[in-house]
C-alpha cells in the first residue's frame, strides 16, 4: 500500500525536478550572459576613467594658455569630468573587482562584492552588531580576568580572544571597503596595531613586571569596551538618523573615534575618547618606567610601550583634527557674518 | 601637446561612449536582478524538492512487504541520484555561510559561480599551502640552526597559528563550493592553530629550552613531507583528472587518501614516522610535566594535543591501508 503511495509521490516529484533541471539550465545561460556583461561593463568602465583622466590632464594644459570664455569652458567640463568618476565609482560597487593585498592573502581569489544595496546594507549592519557583541564579551572577559579570575590561563584567553577580534575586523573591513565603503585610514591601520598590541601582549610571560602591569591594563581593558559600547550605541542612532535625512552614506559605520558628523548630539562623547588616549599614554609611560626597572628583562615591556605610544599619537591626533576643522568652521562662518 | 579643440573632440567622443557605458550598466543591473530571481527560485525548489525526498525515503524504510524490496531498493537509488544532483547544482547557488565563516566573513557569498573560477581558486589554495610550506621550512631551519631567539621562535609560532588559520577559512570557502573534504583533515588544523596557540605562549625557561630543539626538528620533517605530499599529490591527481578517475574539486591533504595507492604507496612510511614522531612529542611533554620543576601549564596541554594529533592522523590512515587491504581480500576472494 506504501508503496504505490511512495510511487505516487515520486511522479509528483519526478514533476518539479523536470521543471527544476530546466530551470537550472536557463539560469547557468543567464549566468555566463551576466558575467560577460560584468567583464564588458568593467572594462568600459575602466577604459573611460583612463581617458578621462588623460583628457583632465591636457585640458589642465590648455587652461594656461587659454583665453577667459575657454577658461570658463574648460572648468565647465572639468567639473563634469568629476561628476563621471564618482558616477564610475558607483557603478564599480556592483561589479566585481579584485580584492586588495590583505583580503587575497586571507580569502584568495573569492569575490567579496555584495550585488545589490541591500545586500550591502545588511553586511555593513550584521558588521557593527558583531563590534556590538563581542565588545560586550570583551567587556566582561576583562572584568572576570580582572576581579574574579586571577590566572595566566585567563589572561591569555582574554589576550587571543582580542587578537582575533581584532583580525576580524580587519577582514570583514576589507570587505565592506571593496562594497564601497568610505572608512578612514587610521580607523582601519588602528585595528592592525591593536592586533600587534593584543599578540605581544600575548607572549608575554608571568612574572613581577607582568603582574605590575596587569592589572592597569585590564581596568584600561574595561574602560575601553565601555566607552566602545557608549560609541557603537550612540553613533548608531545618530547615523540612523542622518541617513534618514539623506545627509550620510548607507554605508558609513561607527568607528572608535570621532567623525566630523558626531558634532550632531554626540559632542558628549570627546571628554570620554580623549580621557581614553590619554589612558593609553599612561600606559605607554607606566611601561616605559618599567622597562627601566632592575627586574625587567622582557623585550615585550618596551614594545608595548611603543606601541601603546603609537596608538594614543594616532588617535589623539586624529581626533583633534576634527576638532580643529569645527572650530577653522565656525570662525569662517563667524567671519561671514561680519 | 593637444590643442584645446582637440580636447574639446576627445570630450565629445568620450560622452557617446559614456552614454553607452550607461546603457550597458543597466542592462547589466537588469540581469543581475534575472539572475538573482531564479536563483531564489532554483534554490527554493530545491529545498522542497530535499524535504519530499526524505519523507519518501522515510516512507519507504518503514511497513514495506518483502515483495517490494526490489522496486524499494530501485527508488532509495534514485533519491541517492538525486541528493547527488542537488549537491552539484548547490554547487553554482549562493548559500548561507557555514559558522566559521559566517564568524569571520559575516554575511558575503563565498560560492564561485562558474567552473573555471572554482578550479582557479582550489589552484590558488593548492599554490598558498606550497608557498607557505616552503616559507615556514625556512623559518624552521633558521630558528633550529642559526638563530636562538626567543622573540624569532614567537615570530615562528604567529605564523604557524596564522597559516592554520587562513587555511581553515580558504577550507571552508572551498566547501561551501563543492569540495569534499574529508572531516579530519579539516579538523586537524583547527588543532595544530591551537597548539601553535599554546606553544606561543610558553615562556622562556629550561623546560622550554630543553622541547626547543625536538620541536623545531620536527616542524622541519613536517614541512618537508607536507612538501613532498603537495608536489606529488598535485601531479597524481591532475593525472587522475585528466582520466576522469577524480573530481575536480578534490584537494591535496596532508595524509593518506584512497586515490594515493597508485604510485604514492611511497609517501606512506614518511607519514607514519611523522606521526610517531607526534607521538613521541606528546610522551616527551608528559615525561616533562612529571618533574618537579615544571610550572607551565603549556607542557601538559601540549602533551595532550600531540596525542590527539598522532590518534587523528594514525587512525585515519590506518583506515585508508586496512580499506585497501579488505578491496584486495574481496577481489581475491572472488577470484
Amino acid at each position: 500500500m506504501s508503496l504505490q503511495r511512495c510511487q505516487a509521490e515520486w511522479e509528483e516529484i519526478d514533476q518539479e525536478y523536470r521543471q527544476l533541471q530546466e530551470t537550472h539550465k536557463v539560469y547557468r545561460h543567464k549566468l555566463d550572459e551576466l558575467t560577460n556583461l560584468q567583464t564588458l561593463c568593467s572594462n568600459s568602465v575602466s577604459k573611460q576613467r583612463k581617458s578621462l583622466r588623460d583628457l583632465n590632464y591636457n585640458l589642465l594644459r590648455c587652461l594656461k594658455t587659454s583665453d577667459p570664455k575657454e577658461s570658463e569652458q574648460i572648468k565647465a567640463i572639468q567639473t563634469q569630468i568629476k561628476e563621471k568618476q564618482h558616477v564610475f565609482f558607483d557603478m564599480e560597487a556592483y561589479l566585481p573587482k579584485k580584492n586588495g593585498l590583505y583580503l587575497n592573502l586571507v580569502l584568495g581569489n573569492v569575490n567579496v562584492t555584495l550585488l545589490s544595496n541591500q545586500a550591502k546594507f545588511a553586511y555593513k549592519d550584521e558588521y557593527e552588531k558583531f563590534k556590538l557583541y563581542m565588545t560586550i564579551i570583551l567587556l566582561l572577559g576583562a572584568i572576570s580576568s580582572r576581579f574574579i579570575l586571577n590566572y595566566r590561563v585567563t589572561d591569555e584567553i582574554f589576550n587571543f580572544l582580542l587578537v582575533w577580534y581584532y583580525c576580524t575586523l580587519t577582514i570583514r573591513e576589507s570587505i565592506l571597503i571593496n562594497n564601497g565603503s568610505r572608512i578612514k585610514g587610521w580607523w582601519v591601520s588602528h585595528h592592525y596595531v591593536s592586533t600587534f598590541l593584543s599578540g605581544v601582549m600575548l607572549t608575554w610571560p608571568d612574572g613581577v613586571v607582568y603582574q605590575m602591569f596587569r592589572n592597569q591594563f585590564l581596568d584600561f581593558s574595561i574602560y575601553q569596551s565601555f566607552v566602545q559600547f557608549l560609541q557603537y550605541y550612540y553613533q548608531s542612532g545618530c547615523l540612523y538618523r542622518l541617513r534618514a535625512l539623506g545627509e550620510r552614506n548607507q554605508l558609513d559605520l561607527t568607528v572608535e573615534g570621532f567623525q566630523s558628523w558626531m558634532w550632531r548630539g554626540l559632542t558628549f562623547l570627546l571628554p570620554f575618547l580623549f580621557f581614553g588616549h590619554f589612558w593609553q599614554l599612561y600606559n605607554a609611560v607606566s611601561l616605559f618606567e618599567l622597562a627601566s626597572h632592575k627586574d625587567c628583562k622582557e623585550w615585550q615591556v618596551l614594545m608595548l610601550a611603543l606601541t601603546f605610544l603609537v596608538l594614543f599619537l594616532g588617535n589623539f591626533l586624529t581626533t583633534l583634527k576634527v576638532v580643529h576643522q569645527k572650530f577653522q568652521k565656525n570662525k569662517g562662518k563667524l567671519g561671514k557674518k561680519e | 601637446m593637444s590643442s584645446y579643440s582637440e580636447c574639446l573632440q576627445e570630450w565629445k567622443s568620450l560622452e557617446t561612449e559614456y552614454q553607452q557605458v550607461q546603457e550597458t550598466h543597466r542592462l547589466y543591473k537588469e540581469k543581475l536582478e534575472e539572475v538573482s530571481r531564479l536563483q531564489e527560485a532554483c534554490s527554493v525548489s530545491i529545498a522542497r524538492q530535499r524535504k519530499k525526498l526524505k519523507e519518501i525515503s522515510h516512507l519507504l524504510t518503514k511497513g514495506v512487504n518483502s515483495d517490494d524490496a526490489g522496486d524499494i531498493d530501485k527508488i532509495q537509488a534514485l533519491i541517492k541520484e538525486r541528493s547527488n544532483v542537488f549537491f552539484e547544482m548547490e554547487a553554482f547557488l549562493p548559500k548561507k555561510n557555514g559558522l566559521c565563516l559566517s564568524l569571520v566573513l559575516g554575511n558575503v557569498n563565498v560560492t564561485l559561480l562558474n567552473k573555471q573560477a572554482k578550479f582557479a581558486y582550489k589552484d590558488e589554495y593548492e599554490t598558498f599551502k606550497l608557498c607557505f610550506t616552503i616559507l615556514i621550512l625556512l623559518f624552521a631551519f633558521t630558528c633550529c640552526f642559526i638563530v636562538s631567539n626567543r622573540i624569532v621562535d614567537a615570530i615562528l609560532n604567529f605564523l604557524l597559528v596564522w597559516y592554520y588559520c587562513i587555511l581553515t577559512v580558504r577550507e571552508s570557502v572551498l566547501i561551501s563550493n563543492g569540495s569534499k573534504i574529508k572531516g579530519w583533515w579539516v579538523f586537524h588544523h583547527y588543532i595544530s592553530a591551537f597548539l601553535s596557540g599554546v606553544i606561543l605562549t610558553w615562556p622562556d625557561g629550561n623546560l622550554y629550552q630543553v622541547f626547543r630543539k625536538q620541536f623545531l626538528a620536527y616542524s622541519l620533517y613536517q614541512s618537508f613531507v607536507q612538501l613532498l605530499q603537495y608536489y606529488y599529490q598535485n601531479g597524481c591527481l591532475y593525472r587522475l583528472r585528466s582520466l576522469g578517475k577524480r573530481h575536480t574539486m578534490d584537494l591535496t591533504v596532508e595524509g593518506f587518501q584512497s586515490w594515493m595507492w597508485r604510485g604514492l604507496g611511497f609517501l606512506l612510511p614518511f607519514l607514519f614516522f611523522g606521526h610517531f614522531w607526534q607521538l613521541y612529542n606528546g610522551l616527551s611533554l608528559f615525561r616533562m610535566a612529571l618533574l618537579p620543576e615544571c610550572t607551565d601549564w603549556q607542557v601538559v596541554v601540549c602533551g595532550s594535543t600531540f596525542l590527539v594529533l598522532f590518534s587523528g592522523n594514525f587512525l585515519t590512515t590506518i583506515a585508508v591501508v586496512h580499506h585497501k587491504f579488505q578491496t584486495k581480500n574481496q577481489a581475491k576472494m572472488k577470484k
